[in-house]
């Protein structure tokens, strides 16, 4: 009865893994194929597959280009992440006068939603300046309040008893912070990293906003513009998907549990 | 962190073989970015055909335009110089046998030496 | 960590040079968070309100509007059907947690190779939503597509289904997309979820006799609902902030089959450049965001769905 029960679950998970992957397979399938993609009825399996979509990509589309504006903009907005949240962090994690009003504007700051602020958003990155540049792209993005309690709460189960004592050293409170409380909040640094990597990458509709021209546009863009562009009978818009899509699966790959620990934490702590 | 686990890390490794690959390829781009491309020219029997124009394209966002002419020596071969392409069709001419097949040829980068697998192949034979 | 009364009985008590110095730190520290905050989000909530009650453009000196946008808004059919695409959006959502619960069930039992198929569901949720909608769009495509060659194949249609652009299939075929891509983060969460129930509750009703169902819906569903509640908002928020698929998938169309609030309010401010109008569109969307928030919270039995402690 044991044995049926757990087949019954191994067949089912096979089913639904097949299911998931589907869509992958069938576009890393056009994507090599070397034949008209919308013939009918359509292969099940790659015709003669060649990887010379790829090179086609890279050079037809400026996909450097895009590549390069969406790691800036990502590495920007991680950087400052880390340090903004856990700044916060650190300073939310002692007491002040004024702590519970800053706390309670906070947590209903987290109540809108990025899409609900497009419009003014726009007019004050206007009246920044700031359109269409990097700093423009990265702004909304520079600190989020999820990471911010993360940090807090890592920092407030560092035990006082190290902070006191390298206080009575004679450590300014920068040093605590960098030298003491950051290397003992690694999982809360790897969350933040994970969290402001993938909102910043995957970010569609406030570059679409921002940008004015085509060579400050970040990859989700690139590949939007490209999708009435490359109707040809080429797999050549789908490789240009997969290109997009390696970087955040080869990711996902090496720091699983990471992913999904922060992913899920990213939402819990709300 | 101590160096060891630090460098043993998977993200030290990963990052380390990517930049290593990146820049293996980069080399081997740099060595053969001649912008050469050579073949043969035979006909229907596999003879070489002297004296055939073949034409060079190059792909231009959807279409394919010429670029090159050159004559293939007596032996039937054929060479062009300067290509920047990535993508390019070659297909001979010859007075005595008309056209030969379209031949695709699809470069892994810009400028890359390739010299084809297969001769230019022409329908007929030459008497 | 000191009391706030232990500080103020300090000498010199929050007036010392030493804590002004600190005071001043923890100013600094807050200081670039706040000022994203204050930008990105408190500022742009009270501009859309105001926005929202003026003719606004970019050329001309705002003038006092009062309600007149919102009466416009009443006899707007678009806007009716974007609120009735996004309250549909927004009913999907129960049954992808369902699914999501189902698996997180299978995932809990020992089966083996259970990391591996919590990677394979989960993999699909860090991707580009555009990517995500790219593929999906292909996957519907009427000639080269896998989903109208399956049913082709298997001799359920006759002829291919126009999925993204007939009005019937558009808006289920962008749900679909979307529970694809949001599945595996339910999962995570309803695994965690199920993960921390302790077992000897498990034990002792089994040691009751209590049978495995009964052990279901009074044990695991009652204690999954701070979870469920989770998964619940932000299916909530995923259906009023799911721009990217909409726009790459259809753009709203056939006709607004597939207009959600959120592409409305991209058109309207940003295709017609009329931003007052978009603005009190916005307010809409977040009193709807809140109302849906609270009932949510009133159905998990308050306190966002927190446990009764005993």
């Amino acid at each position: 009865m044991r044995r049926r029960k757990g087949l019954f679950t191994q067949a089912g998970l096979i089913a639904l893994s097949a299911l998931m992957l589907l869509p992958f397979y069938w576009v890393i399938k056009t994507a090599i194929t070397n034949e008209n993609i919308y013939a009918y009825p359509p292969r099940l399996l790659p015709h003669h597959p060649h990887l010379f979509n790829f090179v086609d990509v890279w050079y037809l589309i400026p996909f450097p280009r895009y590549l390069l504006n969406s790691l800036i903009v990502s590495l920007l907005v991680v950087g400052a992440n880390v340090a903004f949240n856990a700044m916060a962090g650190y300073a939310l994690s002692k007491e002040f006068p004024g702590k519970g009003a800053v706390l309670g504007l906070l947590l209903s700051s987290m109540l809108v939603p990025f899409q609900a602020t497009i419009i003014p958003a726009y007019l004050i990155t206007a009246k920044l300046g700031l359109i269409n540049s990097y700093l423009g792209l990265a702004f909304p993005l520079l600190s989020t309040i999820v990471c911010i309690f993360i940090f807090k709460a890592s920092f407030e189960a560092v035990p006082h008893s190290l902070i006191d004592a390298a206080r009575v050293d004679g450590l300014a409170e920068w040093r605590i912070i960098v030298r003491i409380l950051m290397p003992l909040s690694k999982a809360a640094i790897a969350t933040n990293v994970i969290l402001a990597f993938i909102w910043s990458w995957n970010a569609f509709l406030w570059p679409l906003i921002i940008t004015r021209e085509p060579a400050m546009q970040t990859l989700p863009l690139g590949l939007a513009r490209f999708l009435s562009y490359l109707e040809d009978t080429t797999g050549a818009l789908y490789a240009f998907a997969v290109m997009v899509l390696a970087p955040s699966i080869f990711l996902f790959l090496m720091a699983q549990k990471e992913f999904m620990a922060g992913l899920s934490s990213g939402a819990t702590k709300g | 962190m101590r160096w060891k686990d630090f460098i043993g890390s998977r993200w030290v490794i990963a990052a380390l073989a990517i930049g290593i690959a990146v820049g293996a390829w980069n080399g081997y781009i740099a060595l053969n970015d001649g912008g050469l491309v050579e073949g043969r020219v035979v006909d229907g029997g596999g003879r070489p055909v002297p004296g055939a124009t073949v034409i060079l394209l190059e792909r231009n966002f959807v279409m394919h335009s010429e670029r090159q002419r050159t004559r293939t020596d007596a032996a039937g071969r054929f060479r062009f110089a300067g290509n920047d392409n990535h993508s390019l069709r070659v297909e001979a001419e010859s007075e005595a046998l008309g056209r030969s097949e379209l031949r695709e040829v699809r470069l892994w980068f810009r400028a890359q030496n390739v010299s084809l697998a297969e001769p230019l192949r022409f329908a007929g034979r030459l008497p | 960590m000191a009391r706030f009364s232990d500080r103020a009985a300090e000498p010199g008590g929050w007036r010392g040079a030493k804590r002004v110095r600190e005071l001043l730190l923890i100013a600094c520290l807050l200081l670039p968070s706040l000022l994203v905050f204050f930008l990105y989000r408190l500022l742009p909530l009270l501009w859309n309100v105001v926005l929202s009650l003026s003719y606004w453009s970019p050329l001309k000196p705002a003038r006092w509007a009062g309600l007149d946008h919102y009466q416009e808004m009443l006899t707007d059919e678009v806007f009716w059907q974007a609120l009735g695409n996004t309250l549909i959006f927004i009913g999907a959502s129960p049954l992808a947690i369902v699914l999501a619960l189902l698996i997180a069930l299978l995932l809990n039992s020992e089966v083996r190779g259970r990391a591996l198929y919590r990677g394979i569901v989960f993999l699909s949720y860090p991707l580009m939503t555009v990517a995500v909608g790219i593929i999906w769009r292909w996957m519907y495509d009427e000639r080269g597509g896998i989903i109208n060659y399956a049913l082709r194949a298997s001799g359920l249609i006759a002829k291919p289904i126009p999925f993204l652009e007939s009005f019937e299939w558009a808006l289920p075929s962008v749900i679909l997309a979307e529970v694809w891509q949001v599945l595996g983060f339910y999962m995570i969460i309803l695994l965690t979820g199920l993960q921390s129930i302790p077992e000897h509750l498990y034990e002792a009703a089994a040691i009751d006799g209590a049978p495995r169902r009964a052990q279901f819906w009074r044990i695991t569903l009652p204690l999954l609902k701070p979870s469920l509640f989770l998964c619940a908002v932000v299916g909530i928020l995923n259906s009023l902030t799911s721009f990217d698929l909409i726009y790459i998938m259809t753009n709203g169309g056939p006709g607004h089959a597939t207009e959600l609030l959120i592409t409305y309010i991209y058109k309207s401010g940003f295709g017609q450049t009329r931003f007052d109008y978009a603005a009190a569109l916005t307010v809409v969307q977040f009193a709807l965001l809140l109302g849906l928030a609270f009932v949510a919270n009133r159905a998990a039995g308050g306190n966002a769905g927190a446990l009764q402690q005993r």
